[in-house]
């Protein structure tokens, strides 16, 4: 059966070339995912200012958190912090007395401006090693590396005079190296260090910290590569997931209509000898081979499509640009295992029917284009609509983004393979519609789509998926965007926003000021799960936001309590007055009460904290200031912005991932439309012989593609519609999506365009030819 | 002369209840061995579910229809293919042919799917009693509607298949072709031993037969020996409602 399978790929490339397509950018997405979501996985940084120290003992990087299940299991969780955890300084007292332990470095981390501040004793954990002048000795002076010019520093408050310069200089971080005493007390944490360093081994365990070694201290160095890497494997496992389920309904499209274009020949196999077993595996012989060759080549593609993605998300500033891709075999194994398994599935769902059917009825059906829907079909159909049901709930449910990003577009794809389930039903309702567009054209497409509602079904699939997906991934971002920012835009009372290295302190002196809120942006967790965090200097506070406080009042925010939005307070189950334990940025676990709710937690973060609390537990205890009142000319000499944007995720990202999903559909969409198209060479030969003209013939099926966009946009927007009203519920709390009209013209008009473009090319192709030849020709 | 094919009483009703309609109505005939026979009749007369319940393509509502010692009526659809590709051949009026395959891979796939070796002195005979020297490597599209018309003969007979059954075989060919397509017949008949039953409804296809049967409603109303033309159109006339 292979060898058949070979003969009629080869004399059939065309039939083949649209599912061809469909399984190489499927196997080259899964590839460039799969690569994502390895380096998430098993990424490694390479230290650089740990380089020269063989092991580097510093805090654990996870938060930790050990359960008992119902059997006596212990499980322990763990999820990484956001802020760097510090160890006491008396570890190195310990670390010294330890077996193989020569030489012990401290060393304090804090920034300054743009660049990370140290004391010059720990140097020698990168090695630094002077190329001009001398070590600090006084406070005022500092030693900057390599990249460095100029002569004096400004720090804080302080200026510095540059003593010094390294021989040195980091790829991905600038350094300042101040004397030991200056560098404590600028770091501000009393009798704390953020690493220490080992020379040459260390044996055994370390007492409240962890001993790195190898790559292992890059992640020490790092911390925001840990973010990345959770990032990269949420993102590739997500777009992984939904390429491949848009791989299956595209490829199950359009081997379908491939089998169903030589529906005829195959009902004569069935007639003459070969029995349905036999014209199952030919036609997955054929899909196995075309996958195959596809998953090859697509999972070729997909190496460079991952390196591609990797550049941009570092442009982006999403992912470290030290943190490097690993390349292994396994993405590359899975995509090929993964195209073939789906166009294998694919084929044996569209060459069940045909094997099945007795061939008498294949005879006649495969002139007689109809039948009705296989019942295992409908159910299917059904089935899938009760899914979409359950998920739409399910997501108008879910308040964290990073739960509810997924699962929306899963329900938005669910809705889609309903429709594709249930498409001739749908096709059949809708030309049965009494309408059509005037002429002979007209005439003939109303006729054509009535007719073959199969045809039309088949078209419909990929252009609503494409409308559906495109309007979700799009809206989802300008509904997030725009609440947080109309929150924001309502809650920011303040003139002005001064960037950091500033005091709230001294802006109150300034003339005019009526008020001045230091603001810190960290993450918390509370049980493992992560909430955005802002921390907020209370004097004023009224003044500079409005938080849209439900209950309670942040009179009361101190060191000892916290505020809570809405939507948080509802997941946690707490009001005002309940205790809260959380664990702050540093891993440092702290119980506090809840002491307001407040309503605008998107614009804001979820919870509010006291500045006061958590400066002492963050790496960069600058954030900015929001100023009331104040003279705009003087402000304007600290940097004073126009108080604007709020936080939020990097949608470019979201963009740049989705966008490929989008890409996919709209190739599935020229796929099929050009496929069909061909397809009708000999009916549109004899249009051609009975006396239509070529406008004529290309006026019928833009109607066709038309109608087909028509149904398309309906059911599309109907699935955007429904996904998004359920996210906004469940993220926003309202239930109206914000959809700029403008974009969304824009995206129908593209799908149209699209499927024009698609329908007429191939079109003009086919009446190129002359008819009474085109109409001799083969099937 | 023994039976190559039987049928006993078959009917073959289509639909249920109040639509039910009778394709085939107590039919009963049996089709000697080397021998050709026509199936003629008008338009709904039964010709094709005659054809397809003889061939195993269909199964008849009741009745039964034996091939040799073989009975088709209670086999299921798998049994029925392997029946079908070993001992029974087909000639339809048009799509007969694999597109992708050239024609000595069109007329071996019934042995391809059977997973049988091909003999090739017999295929050799084949292919040169049909007229197809020379031609073997080309593909269907590069042939002439008879010469494709040939290949599907051809292949009904790769297998010795105890009857080859035609449906309109000659129905779109000119008649300059469908002479020869007919003369092929006629001698496979005669030289080869082979029995062929064709379902046609052109009297003159119908006159290269040895004998004619005439169908109309459903029943075996006629059967005619040494038909002629002239003959067979005549009696064509007084069938069914006009007789």
């Amino acid at each position: 059966m292979i060898s058949f399978a070979i003969r009629t790929l080869r004399h059939r490339k065309a039939g083949f070339a649209g599912a061809f397509v469909a399984l190489l950018c499927a196997a080259a997405l899964v590839t460039a995912c799969g690569m994502l979501l390895e380096t998430g996985l098993r990424g490694e940084v390479a230290p650089e200012r740990y380089a020269g120290a063989p092991v580097i003992v510093a805090g654990d990087r996870f938060d930790r958190q050990t359960t008992r299940d119902e059997d006596g299991d212990v499980k322990t969780k763990a999820k990484p912090l956001s802020e760097r955890r510090w160890i006491p300084a008396s570890i190195a007292a310990e670390l010294r007395r330890a077996p193989g332990v020569e030489k012990v470095v401290t060393e304090v981390t804090f920034p300054v401006g743009d660049a990370l501040g140290h004391g010059w004793e720990s140097a020698a954990l990168t090695p630094f090693t002077l190329a001009r002048g001398r070590a600090p000795r006084s406070d005022d002076e500092v030693v900057v590396d390599a990249n460095f010019a100029g002569t004096t520093l400004q720090a804080g408050e302080r200026a510095y005079r540059v003593i010094g310069v390294t021989a040195q200089a980091l790829p991905s971080q600038d350094t300042v190296f101040f004397t030991t005493r200056e560098a404590r007390r600028l770091a501000g944490r009393q009798g704390m260090v953020s690493a220490i360093g080992v020379f040459p081994s260390l044996g055994g365990q370390v007492k409240g910290a962890i001993a790195y070694t190898g790559d292992e201290r890059g992640a020490v160095e790092f911390l925001g590569a840990e973010r990345s890497r959770t990032m990269l494997v949420s993102l590739g496992g997500a777009l992984g997931g939904t390429s491949l389920l848009v791989a299956v309904l595209v490829v199950v499209g359009t081997l379908a209509l491939s089998v169903q274009q030589r529906q005829r020949e195959l009902a004569m196999l069935r007639a003459i000898a070969a029995t349905p077993r036999q014209i199952r595996k030919l036609l997955g012989g054929e899909a196995l081979l075309v996958s195959a060759a596809a998953g090859v080549l697509g999972s070729g593609a997909g190496i460079l499509l991952g390196l591609g993605l990797r550049s941009r998300f570092v442009a982006l500033g999403a992912m470290p640009a030290n943190l490097q891709l690993v390349v292994s075999p396994f993405p590359l194994l899975a995509a090929v295992a993964a195209t073939v398994g789906a166009a294998w599935a694919a084929a044996l769902v569209s060459a069940r029917r045909t094997a099945r059917i007795r061939p008498v009825e294949a005879l006649g059906e495969a002139a007689l284009q109809g039948g009705g829907l296989p019942r295992a079909r409908v159910v299917a159909g059904v089935l899938a609509l009760a899914a979409g049901v359950t998920l739409t709930v399910l997501v108008s449910n879910l308040t964290t983004e990073a739960a509810s990003s997924p699962v929306t577009m899963l329900t938005a794809l669910v809705w889609t393979i309903a429709i594709a389930l249930l498409g001739p039903v749908i096709a059949r309702v809708v030309t049965a519609l009494p309408l059509r567009a005037p002429g002979a054209g007209g005439f003939l497409s109303a006729a054509n789509l009535r007719a073959n509602t199969k045809r039309m079904a088949a078209v419909i699939t990929p252009l609503s998926l494409l409308i559906a997906m495109t309007c979700t991934i799009l809206f989802v971002q300008t509904t997030m965007g725009n609440a947080a920012r109309e929150q924001a835009a309502a809650g920011v009372k303040a003139d002005h926003v001064l960037g950091s290295g500033i005091s709230a302190a001294a802006v109150r002196e300034l003339p005019g000021v009526l008020a001045a809120t230091e603001v810190l942006r960290t993450s918390v967790r509370i049980d493992l799960d992560r909430y955005g965090a802002q921390a907020v200097t209370t004097e004023g506070l009224d003044r500079t936001m409005d938080l849209g406080v439900v209950s309670g009042s942040l009179q009361k925010l101190d060191e000892r309590s916290v505020a809570v939005s809405t939507t948080a307070a509802d997941r946690l189950g707490v009001a005002v007055g309940s205790p809260l334990a959380l664990t702050l940025g540093d891993g440092t676990p702290v119980r506090l009460t809840v002491a307001a709710v407040y309503g605008r937690g998107l614009g804001f973060g979820d919870l509010t904290l006291s500045h006061a609390l958590v400066a002492g537990h963050v790496d960069d205890p600058h954030g900015s200031v929001l100023v009331a009142g104040g003279d705009r000319a003087t402000l304007e000499r600290f940097g004073a912005r126009l108080p604007v944007e709020a936080s939020g995720s990097n949608p470019a990202v979201t963009y740049v991932a989705m966008g490929l999903i989008v890409a996919f559909c709209a190739i599935a969409v020229v796929n099929t439309l050009a496929m069909s198209t061909a397809a009708r060479t000999r009916e549109l030969a004899l249009l051609r012989l009975v006396g239509t003209t070529k406008r004529q013939v290309l006026r019928m099926l833009r109607m066709e593609s038309l109608a087909a966009v028509l149904v398309s946009t309906v059911l599309g927007s109907a699935v955007a519609l429904v996904t998004l009203t359920a996210f906004s519920m469940g993220m926003t709390g309202s239930a109206t999506p914000s959809v700029p009209p403008l974009t969304y013209l824009a995206v129908i008009a593209a799908a149209a365009t699209l499927a024009l473009l698609a329908t007429s090319i191939p079109a003009r192709f086919a009446l190129s030819r002359p008819p009474a030849e085109a109409i001799g020709a083969r099937e | 002369m023994t039976d190559v094919v039987r049928l006993d009483a078959v009917s073959k009703i289509y639909g249920r209840g109040q639509g039910a309609v009778a394709a085939l109505r107590e039919v009963s005939v049996g089709i000697p061995r080397g021998t050709f026979t026509a199936v003629m009749g008008p338009s709904g007369s039964g010709k094709s579910t005659f054809l397809h319940c003889a061939a195993g393509l269909d199964v008849p509502s009741s009745g039964s229809v034996r091939l040799g010692d073989t009975e088709l009526a209670r086999m299921n659809e798998t049994a029925l293919t392997e029946l079908r590709r070993q001992r029974v051949g087909f000639v339809f009026q048009s799509f007969n042919l694999v597109s992708a395959l050239t024609v000595i891979e069109n007329i071996t796939l019934p042995l391809r799917l059977a997973g049988v070796k091909a003999d090739h002195s017999w295929l050799a005979e084949i292919v040169r009693r049909v007229g197809l020297e020379g031609r073997a490597g080309h593909r269907p599209a590069q042939l002439s509607g008879g010469q494709q018309q040939r290949v599907a003969i051809a292949r009904a007979l790769v297998t010795r298949p105890e009857v080859v059954f035609g449906d309109e075989p000659t129905g779109a060919l000119d008649t300059m072709t469908a002479r020869d397509v007919l003369t092929l017949l006629r001698e496979v008949v005669s030289s080869l031993g082979q029995t062929v039953v064709m379902v046609t409804h052109d009297p003159v296809a119908a006159s290269y037969a040895d004998t004619v049967l005439f169908l109309a409603d459903g029943r075996i109303v006629d059967s005619m020996a040494a038909p002629t033309a002239d003959k067979v159109a005549e009696r064509m006339t007084r069938l069914g409602a006009w007789k």
